[in-house]
């Protein structure tokens, strides 16, 4: 029974690993930008959904609405008149130059919101579901089914619409895509913009399971790193599968070594992927 | 050219001799002015991964500063002396903290020193005061290894480890002494771990059965596997230890697996008002422990007066509640101001003596040193969220509810 909770949690936890490292493997595929501020685009989001609900009773999966849009075009923006400067220039540039927006985003947000910690408690709360001795918490459900079906939409943009295809397009090669036709710096804005929207959107859902801080950013950054890592860079089901596998690495490796291992095991993981299979568990297949 | 043009003017000498007239009497002033300053050095993590918790120490000296400059300073024999802390920042490199102390008594001349945050930096800074003979309050550190190298100048107003987890465990036992089985969560950390290792210590002592014992590592995201294991074990009293936000996370995550337990401690989160707001009703019946809480009710010979009123005069400063660690900070201060006013004098020696020898009542508690030069007089007190409200259940003198069982 005990084995079987542990699965139940890491199925779970697995979903929003996903929502978390979507958008970073998004922007990090096609834009070939390490964007250091997606943490910190998560824990805006959180902030986001955690001051709509106290102050106006907005309930998290109805600010996903709001979220989305935001974040899309706060991400359009910085890619538009900040990224697309630098964007031929060597990936350390771009990596330098979002750790530098990175440092002033988060300090900006400690000067607004404090280190403290906050909870958005949700009132009443939604409970858990229980049969037998197996519990999961209907919050935790909800962020994953929601999790679930934004990954699924952003799936579907890259794969049937026109301007995904054209994501794609630029991702397999940016000078083809040129000649098609194809406006490559708008492309890349909307690519950050929908990178940047889905980490909003991953920062709503978490406001329900986890505390709020700007401090949270950096694990967030960690644990996009190595789900990128483990499920492939740049694909949309890679990202659920390496969060998937992340997650059920970690809880069962919590059980066998003891809880203290478990973030050690994670960074273990991504060594031993960056040696053996640096292109992650599905390839980098792309997102055709 | 300055020197040219000074040889070719003809008042150059005189416009010379006004500059070292006027550079002379500056200088004067300045010697008096310190004169009737008394200087205390504050080597803290300013900076760093450490810097929220010298904020606070930083609140509680420049409170107590602040108060006795009110008062028109120190009485030392006959003349009242104002008080000026300097704060150098050590960037919560401890190797830095020795050097910074140091340099505070070397080239600041502080006449006296409060330690740098924490057991460790405590005890390295340490060995910098006993050479100058300086006496060095250490306001946060309460391992017993700080106090056990046989130094004369160090003072420390934190109880070791073992007096917070030791009257809960004999509270739990006389309470409800069905209560058998204990599982015992710590953060993989200094000041947790070492907690944790307490109360397995003194479980085990009182014959409660530990039956899981773990730790999980700092930047934890998920404890959800960790706390199925514990609920596999059904444990009647399950002790957490961690920061503020892994306490929230944990108990957020219980109420998640609906894990219950007549007994839920959780050290050292609740004792900040944060960790109730963000837990709501779920954080009722949690128990916890801390050298010091607002809740107390001390009457003190101190500058403070008492403990309502020092809560009083922080919270009016501060818009805030104080905790524990600003608290044992301006205790410091006040401890030092009596010891000194006692002495009469600066005579490092004469206030090194006093503070040994000292027996008095503070808005913090009782305070007596050991011959080691920790506290020994305190008795920490064990308190309990009920009502939203933290009160304090042990010690009986000061106690203002009784313990309840049941943490849902």
């Amino acid at each position: 029974m005990l084995i079987l909770q542990i699965l139940l949690n890491a199925i779970v936890l697995g979903s929003l690993y996903a929502c978390i490292a979507v958008g970073f493997s998004l922007v990090w595929g096609v834009l070939n930008v390490i964007n250091m501020m997606h943490g910190s685009f998560i824990v805006l989001g959180s902030y986001l959904a955690w001051g709509a609900y106290k102050a106006l009773g907005i309930a998290p999966w109805t600010s996903l609405l709001i979220a989305a849009p935001v974040f899309f075009c706060i991400g359009y923006g910085i890619q538009r008149g900040v990224l697309n400067r630098v964007i031929a220039a060597p990936v350390l540039v771009t990596l330098t130059l979002t750790f530098g927006l990175d440092l002033i985003l988060n300090n900006a947000m400690l000067v607004a919101f404090t280190a403290d910690y906050r909870q958005l408690v949700l009132d009443p709360s939604l409970g858990s579901l229980s049969a037998g001795s197996l519990v999961v918490p209907i919050d935790r459900i909800v962020a994953m089914v929601f999790s679930l079906l934004l990954t699924l939409a952003l799936f579907l943009v890259l794969r049937r619409s026109r301007i995904g295809r054209a994501i794609v397009a630029v991702r397999m090669d940016r000078d083809a895509a040129r000649l098609m036709g194809v406006d490559v710096p708008s492309i890349y804005a909307t690519a950050f913009g929908l990178g940047a929207a889905m980490a909003g959107c991953a920062g709503v859902l978490l406001a329900m399971i986890f505390p709020i801080s700007p401090i949270a950013s950096g694990s967030y950054l960690g644990k996009a790193f190595v789900v990128c890592v483990l499920g492939g860079l740049g694909s949309v089901p890679g990202a659920v599968v390496g969060g998937l596998f992340l997650a059920i690495v970690e809880s069962f490796g919590s059980l066998v070594l003891g809880p203290e291992n478990s973030v050690t095991l994670s960074f273990g993981l991504l060594i031993v992927f960056l040696i053996f299979r640096p292109q992650g568990l599905l390839g980098k297949r792309g997102f055709e | 050219m300055l020197g040219l043009s000074f040889r070719s003017h003809p008042h150059s000498a005189r416009l010379l001799s006004m500059f070292a007239c006027a550079v002379v009497s500056t200088l004067t002033v300045m010697t008096v002015q310190a004169q009737d300053v008394i200087r205390f050095g504050a080597p803290l993590p300013l900076t760093g991964p450490l810097a929220p918790e010298a904020l606070k120490q930083q609140q509680g000296y420049n409170l107590w500063a602040e108060q006795v400059n009110k008062a028109g300073g120190i009485k030392v024999g006959d003349k009242k002396m104002k008080v000026e802390i300097v704060y150098a920042d050590y960037q919560s490199n401890t190797p830095r903290a020795v050097q910074t102390a140091e340099r505070l008594i070397t080239q600041d001349k502080v006449n006296f020193l409060f330690s740098p945050f924490g057991s460790g930096a405590a005890k390295a800074a340490s060995t910098v005061s006993e050479k100058y003979g300086v006496p060095t309050i250490a306001s946060t550190a309460s391992s017993a290894a700080v106090y056990d190298q046989g130094y004369k100048y160090l003072f420390g107003t934190f109880t070791p480890n073992d007096t917070l987890t030791t009257p809960l465990v004999k509270i739990v036992k006389q309470k409800a002494p069905e209560v058998k089985r204990v599982a015992i969560l710590a953060r993989n950390d200094l000041f947790p771990l070492a907690i944790a290792q307490e109360m397995d210590k003194a479980a085990k002592q009182n014959g409660f059965d530990v039956v899981f014992f773990e730790k999980y590592a700092i930047n934890t995201m998920d404890h959800s596997s960790a706390l199925s294991q514990i609920k596999a074990k059904s444990p009647q009293w399950i002790f957490v230890t961690g920061y503020i936000n892994d306490l929230i996370l944990i108990k957020k995550q219980m109420d998640d697996q609906k894990m219950q337990a007549p007994v839920v401690t959780m050290i050292a989160g609740p004792a900040y008002k944060e960790f109730v707001t963000a837990t709501g009703k779920t954080s009722e019946n949690i128990s916890s422990a801390a050298w010091w809480h607002p809740a107390e009710r001390y009457q003190g010979q101190d500058i403070f007066g008492s403990t309502e009123n020092y809560t009083k005069l922080f919270r009016d400063k501060y818009k805030a509640e104080p905790d524990y660690a600003q608290a044992s900070a301006s205790v410091s201060g006040a401890l030092f101001q009596m010891a000194i006013e006692k002495a009469g004098s600066l005579d490092r020696n004469k206030v090194r003596d006093e503070l040994a020898k000292m027996n008095v009542q503070t808005f913090y508690g009782p305070v007596k040193f050991g011959p080691n030069g920790q506290i020994n007089s305190l008795k920490p007190p064990v308190f309990q969220i009920q009502n939203g409200q933290p009160v304090v259940v042990y010690p009986a003198a000061i106690k203002q509810g009784e313990f309840r069982l049941g943490v849902k």
